[in-house]
């Protein structure tokens, strides 16, 4: 018997390409940072404040607790809105994606919904549901459900070739069994990556919500900064904002990575 | 043999018919692929089937298993008709049909999952039959690491766990180079020995089809239907003997080609 295994092209990263990645961002970071301070020189601090006058500010908000409290309150209603978005998406996906029916009636919405600023939403948000914490929800949930419903919907029409065949063939019964069974885990890399999309956007609907809605969290923090025209501390104020977007989408791609581990 | 007349009738397939709806020319239809197929398979018998691409063997296969009801006709299985799948008609594709993002352990344990079978019961079982078909060393690999001949012996250590009491084979070697094809002509061969299922094997080759069989049914298309039943008493084992020298092969192999070639002919001419 031939035993051979031959092991998938993902090879282990050697020493030096680990640390290679990194250095270059570094030194690119670098670069970035005296440009920065060449144009806080040319522009003035109001326009583009100084390097060192951001970061005295971001420890200051950093110590003070400030910036704690607003992320706190940010990540939960991230953590919610992507949440909800996560159910709802995946329930209407599955019935669009399998039913031609529903895709004929529904998917039209979602797709004006798609193209439509998130923005534009804020008022009819808040006539329905007021300043509370629902509402601010809800724009995150607006923001953030289409891609995953359209990477659901549009993984699930396309049939993953026998496989559902060969479940049906040892005893797999009804269409929620083959789902959970083939279907939706043979999906599982398309829906991954339109969940890292719907990341991106639901952090912006964060923002969003924060600052038209109702002022809370980050968004608040950048806000009432900007009305001061403290714009050190409104740098200060954003840095975390995108690290934590960066941070999630970086996730969301390392458990893509994972379960993709078995496509050639 | 087998093929003993007081042996029971494991399978049973009467008058068994099924159309597809068509387009022909903007005009909606349905065009008949299987007429009037009746065919006796008796308990632990290798029946191979062999015939032109496009005459409904695997349409056949796929009523067998119940995995497309068949427009009239019944399939009975020890006299009991069957109309839902089931791991006792257990299939092995053409395309080996292993989930990509299982190990090939998992694999051989879907089946046994589905039946409720205890975890650590079934890892148990699934590694008995991949140290049968001589992989119990890639338990933990993913299918796309495997060779295609591999992979097929996955898919068969997969259908057999269950113990199936009918296997259904679709040209499970057709997408298999021809050297590793032997060896895993043999492999089945002591497979089945041990087992004694009944098994129904579809190939397009001819060489095959005898090797393996105790009959071979071939079919013709227009709509599909059995042409010709014939017995193959080759001596078993069939294997430490070169089978293709033995006298009685090549008669055999040319009775049925004369009857394959014409439909060959036709289906080309008609092409
Ligand atoms: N689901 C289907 N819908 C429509 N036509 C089909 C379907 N399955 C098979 N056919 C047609 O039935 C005929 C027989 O197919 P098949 O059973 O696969 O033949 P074989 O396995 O002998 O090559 C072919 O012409 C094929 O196009
Ligand atoms: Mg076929």
């Amino acid at each position: 018997m031939t035993a051979v295994i031959t092991t998938g092209a993902t090879s282990v990263p050697t020493r030096s390409m680990r640390w290679k990645e990194p250095r270059r961002h570094l030194l690119f970071l670098a670069g970035v940072l005296v440009l920065w301070q060449l144009g806080n020189l040319a522009l003035g601090q109001l326009v583009l404040p100084s390097v060192p006058s951001v970061f005295k500010a971001l420890l200051e908000i950093t110590l003070s607790g400030a910036l704690i409290k607003a992320m706190g309150e940010s990540i939960l209603l991230l953590f919610l809105g992507l949440s909800a978005a996560l159910a709802i998406g995946f329930f209407f996906g599955v019935l669009i994606g399998r039913s031609k029916l529903a895709q004929w009636t529904l998917s039209p919405y979602f797709s004006a919904l798609f193209v439509t600023p998130t923005v534009a939403l804020v008022p009819l948000v808040l006539v329905w549901f007021g300043f509370g914490l629902s509402g601010r929800v809800l724009v995150v949930i607006l923001a953030a459900v289409v891609p995953i419903m359209l990477s659901v919907a549009g993984s699930l029409r396309d049939e993953p070739g026998e496989l559902v065949e060969v479940a049906r063939s040892f005893g797999v019964r009804g269409e929620i069994a083959l789902l959970v069974h083939v279907r939706l885990r043979a999906a599982l890399p398309v829906i991954l990556s339109g969940f890292r999309l719907a990341v991106g956007r639901a952090v912006v609907g964060m923002a969003v919500a924060e600052t038209y809605l109702r002022l809370g969290g980050i968004g608040a923090l950048i806000n009432s900064y900007g009305a001061l025209f403290q714009t050190d501390y409104v740098f200060a104020s954003i840095l975390p904002l995108t690290f934590l977007g960066i941070g999630l989408t970086k996730l969301v791609s390392r458990v893509e990575r994972h379960f993709q581990g078995w496509q050639s | 043999m087998p093929s003993e007349i007081n042996t029971p009738n494991k399978l049973e397939l009467k008058n068994i018919h099924k159309s597809f709806p068509t387009v022909v020319k903007g005009h909606a239809g349905r065009t008949q692929i299987l007429a009037g197929v009746d065919l006796v398979v008796k308990a632990n018998e290798f029946l191979t089937i062999i015939g032109p691409s496009g005459c409904g063997k695997t349409t056949l296969l796929r009523i067998i298993a119940s995995l497309l009801p068949a427009d009239s006709g019944e399939v009975l299985v020890d006299g009991k008709p069957v109309t839902e799948p089931s791991a006792e008609r257990a299939m092995v594709f053409q395309s080996f049909g292993l989930f990509p993002w299982k190990t090939v352990l998992d694999n051989v344990r879907f089946p046994l999952g589905i039946r409720n079978v205890p975890p650590r019961e079934a890892t148990e079982i699934a590694m008995t039959y991949l140290r049968k078909v001589g992989l119990e060393k890639s338990a933990s690999a993913h299918p796309h690491q495997l060779s295609g001949g591999m992979q097929q012996r996955v898919g068969l250590a997969r259908a057999l766990a269950t113990e199936p009491e009918v296997l259904l084979m679709d040209e499970p070697f057709g997408a298999i180079d021809a050297q590793t094809r032997e060896l895993m002509q043999e492999e089945l061969m002591r497979l089945w020995q041990e087992t004694r299922n009944t098994v129904i094997f579809v190939t397009h080759d001819l060489d095959e089809a005898v090797l393996l069989a105790d009959r071979v049914v071939l079919m013709s298309p227009g709509p599909g239907h059995v042409r010709k039943l014939v017995s193959v008493d080759l001596p078993r084992p069939r294997w430490g003997y070169d089978v293709r020298a033995h006298e009685q092969f090549a008669p055999l192999r040319a009775e049925l080609w004369q009857a394959l070639r014409g439909d060959l002919l036709q289906g080309s001419a008609a092409g």
